[in-house]
């Protein structure tokens, strides 16, 4: 039985949960995804376990302001299985599923839609059949860090509106239904509000700035300087540093036909690269530019590239840990949008933030393993008491929807008062004193993954 | 299966009937009676001991299955015995959870129907000689509980209400029983222990006190059939299942204020 007096008593008192608790059954989701029932191939890997995320940047929390209610609205959308087709959400997937924080996901794979980790096939057959060309020509999954610099989209370039390309990735390569205008304007601001990391390395016009190395120095005079059988072309002509290492053009660069000039800046992230993600590091890169274009770089040459590559291309702090904080800090951003949704009656808007946050707080819950699981001991009453608060907090979403529908906006504003009260303080306080046992802690989680595979592997051998 | 008219008819149940509907009356406010419906739980006992009796008895024969080193028999048995268990689920965390973390214990037990399952399932091998003893010895001790184990409304709207949330979890991943690939017959069976219970303890109390919340909950119940009444898992409407899991729940929990009890618990309850 429990030990009651491991638990903090103000906080069930202040959290008025009800009665006492003890742990009760589910299994952790979304992660692997095997087995041969699921909505995604057997061996697909969405990396949803990572405990280190991309850290995401927003312009307009650069200064002293912060993000809009379309930016929060976009971030929610972006984040949503809902607005996507059948298959996707039957997986739970949304667009941040690919694009981490905005970022990449080079551990993303599905087969027969990629062919290495890291790329996709956005004309494959497995979630929109109608688009399927019938040849498996995958793309790398970009980074959408600084993407408003970055214009025309997609790889080849083919689309000169980012408000277009989003729309064609839900309805064109998702299936999503027809989104509405007010929907793809949120992603396009929330997608435009993606800074890139800082780099204290660039100074002024994109050159290279503070403490650089010689070899560093060396690879900068490279990248300007024309090459030595067309003197029309240098590194920097396409990969402009003062325009963030783009020109907006599309070229033939020898892997297959026209492809659009990708960012440097924090592209030490952004592995695999080229277009459809056939190399893994800038060495691979370099050699392949000194053989298409016969550059005769030397082995001193290369490294001192391959150098001067890595300092345009870094970024301070490029991930984080993930943990409570990091989800309660997104949910409430998206709480916002629906605190604004229920005050214009937008009961659309509503459905989708209480699916959307739902969701996400439904797998926060299994970050805070059962009393069944295996691989967790300690913690019984505290993990009991974070999956009761996060139950709790969902149920309310879902009182908070019913009401609206129904036209019971009052009672749905009072329940969102209540939501807000509780996310602030009694919820992550709760979350914090069931950390220790939580899959957020490394011992546990690779405890928990281990095991897992280690079940998933004795299927997989008997094949 | 048990025949469920029993329950449904006969003397007492009709005497109970009159009695919750004077109750109502008396109360003005129209609030069943936890006393009563304590006496009305009881009714849900021979199902309780018919399921955990097929899952024991699974569990037997897959014993004799895995000495004959019969693998497809043992595969069968096993089937049987997890059916008769997931039908119990509403009130098997609550009432035995010592007993409920051994026998469900997830991923990699040493004992119980996963273990069992990883390698009957998974690794195609039938030594699981100690293990199966162990889950006869379990359901046993716990079968023998049962005719005697106290049985509260309250105690049995906290399981059920806890598993209908259960069954709108993410099975993205292929769910919980997903070596064996019987995910979705654990939530059928689960939503016909869910059906079963509501509708043997707390149906008739709850219409007597409100019948548009009642109807509201049968239809939730019937929204959940419907949606796990489908070829396999991947035909399972996952948002779907969700939203009408926690509008289920919603309304369970409506319905404890109309039958005087408390409010759900969402973990297994120590109360």
């Amino acid at each position: 039985m429990m030990d009651r007096g491991r638990i903090r008593r103000s906080w069930i008192a202040a959290i008025a949960f009800g009665s006492f608790v003890m742990g009760f059954h589910g299994p952790v989701a979304a992660f692997p995804v095997d087995g041969d029932q699921t909505a995604l191939p057997a061996k697909t890997e969405l990396n949803e376990d990572a405990l280190d995320k991309p850290r995401e940047v927003f312009r307009s929390e650069a200064g002293a302001g912060g993000k809009s209610h379309m930016i929060n609205l976009g971030n929610l959308a972006f984040s949503s299985p809902g607005i996507l087709g059948s298959v996707a959400r039957q997986a739970g997937m949304s667009c941040s599923t690919c694009h981490v924080n905005g970022a990449s996901n080079a551990k993303f794979f599905i087969p027969k839609m990629s062919t290495r980790p890291g790329n996709f096939d956005t004309t494959g057959p497995l979630f929109n059949p109608k688009a399927d060309n019938f040849v498996l020509d995958p793309v790398r999954i970009p980074s959408l860090r600084g993407a408003r610099y970055l214009a025309p989209y997609g790889h080849d370039g083919r689309t000169a509106s980012l408000r277009d390309f989003v729309r064609n990735v839900i309805v064109g390569e998702f299936a999503g239904p027809e989104p509405s205008p007010e929907i793809v304007d949120a992603i396009v601001a929330y997608i435009n509000d993606i800074d890139f990391l800082p780099n204290p390395s660039l100074g002024p016009a994109g050159h290279l700035a503070g403490q650089v190395s010689d070899a560093e120095r060396r690879g900068e005079a490279l990248f300007v300087k024309p090459f030595p059988h067309d003197p029309r072309l240098s590194c920097a002509g396409c990969h402009v540093p003062s325009a963030a290492f783009v020109d907006h053009q599309q070229h033939d660069v020898g892997s297959g036909g026209l492809f659009k000039t990708p960012t440097l800046r924090n592209a030490d992230f952004n592995a695999p690269y080229f277009h459809d993600g056939r190399y893994d590091s800038y060495d691979q890169v370099v050699a392949h530019f000194d053989r298409v274009f016969d550059l005769g770089l030397s082995a001193q040459d290369r490294r001192d590239l391959i150098a001067y590559l890595t300092a345009v291309g870094d970024g301070v702090q490029p991930y984080e840990r993930d943990g409570a904080g990091a989800v309660i800090k997104e949910v409430n951003d998206f709480t916002l949008v629906l605190g604004t949704a229920i005050s214009a009656k937008d009961t659309t808007i509503i459905a989708l933030a209480v699916d959307t946050i739902g969701s996400e707080l439904r797998e926060l819950t299994e970050r805070y393993p059962d009393r069944k699981n295996t691989n967790v001991a300690g913690g019984g009453p505290e993990r009991a008491l974070a999956r009761t608060a996060l139950k709790d907090l969902v149920l309310t979403l879902r009182r908070i929807e019913m009401a609206a529908t129904e036209g019971r906006f009052s009672e749905a504003a009072a329940d969102y008062k209540n939501y807000r009260y509780l996310m602030v303080a009694a919820v992550p306080a709760v979350l914090a004193g069931a950390a220790p046992w939580s899959l957020f802690n490394p011992e546990v989680h690779d405890a928990h993954y281990a095991a897992l595979r280690q079940v998933l592997q004795a299927k997989r051998t008997a094949r | 299966m048990m025949d469920q008219r029993c329950f449904n008819s006969g003397l007492s149940a009709r005497f109970l009937n009159v009695g919750l509907l004077l109750v109502a009356l008396l109360l003005g406010a129209q609030r069943a009676d936890a006393a009563t419906l304590d006496e009305v739980a009881e009714r849900y006992r021979p199902y309780m001991i018919e399921g955990i009796g097929q899952a024991l008895a699974g569990a037997r024969n897959l014993r004799a299955s895995v000495a004959a080193k019969d693998l497809a028999g043992a595969k069968k048995a096993w089937l049987s015995a997890r059916a008769g268990w997931e039908r119990s689920e509403v009130f098997t965390a609550g009432f035995v959870p010592e007993l409920d973390a051994q026998i469900d214990a997830w991923p990699n037990a040493d004992t119980g129907f996963h273990a069992i399952e990883a390698k009957l399932f998974g690794a195609g091998r039938t030594d699981v000689d100690s293990e199966t003893d162990a889950l006869v010895d379990h359901l046993s001790d716990l079968h023998g509980k049962l005719h005697h184990m106290p049985l509260t409304a309250q105690g049995l709207l906290d399981g059920t209400t806890r598993l209908v949330y259960e069954v709108g979890e993410s099975k993205a991943d292929g769910g919980e029983s997903r070596i064996s690939g019987t995910s979705l017959d654990d939530m059928r069976n689960n939503v016909a222990g869910i059906r079963f219970a509501y509708r043997t303890i707390f149906a008739e109390a709850l219409a007597s006190a409100d019948r548009k919340l009642a109807d509201a909950v049968n239809g939730r119940i019937g929204e959940l059939e419907r949606l796990v009444a489908v070829a396999d898992l991947q035909h399972v409407d996952i948002p779907k299942l969700r939203r009408a899991s926690e509008e289920l729940v919603v309304a369970l929990q409506g319905a404890s204020t109309r039958l005087g009890l408390q409010r759900p618990t969402l973990e297994a309850a120590s109360r």
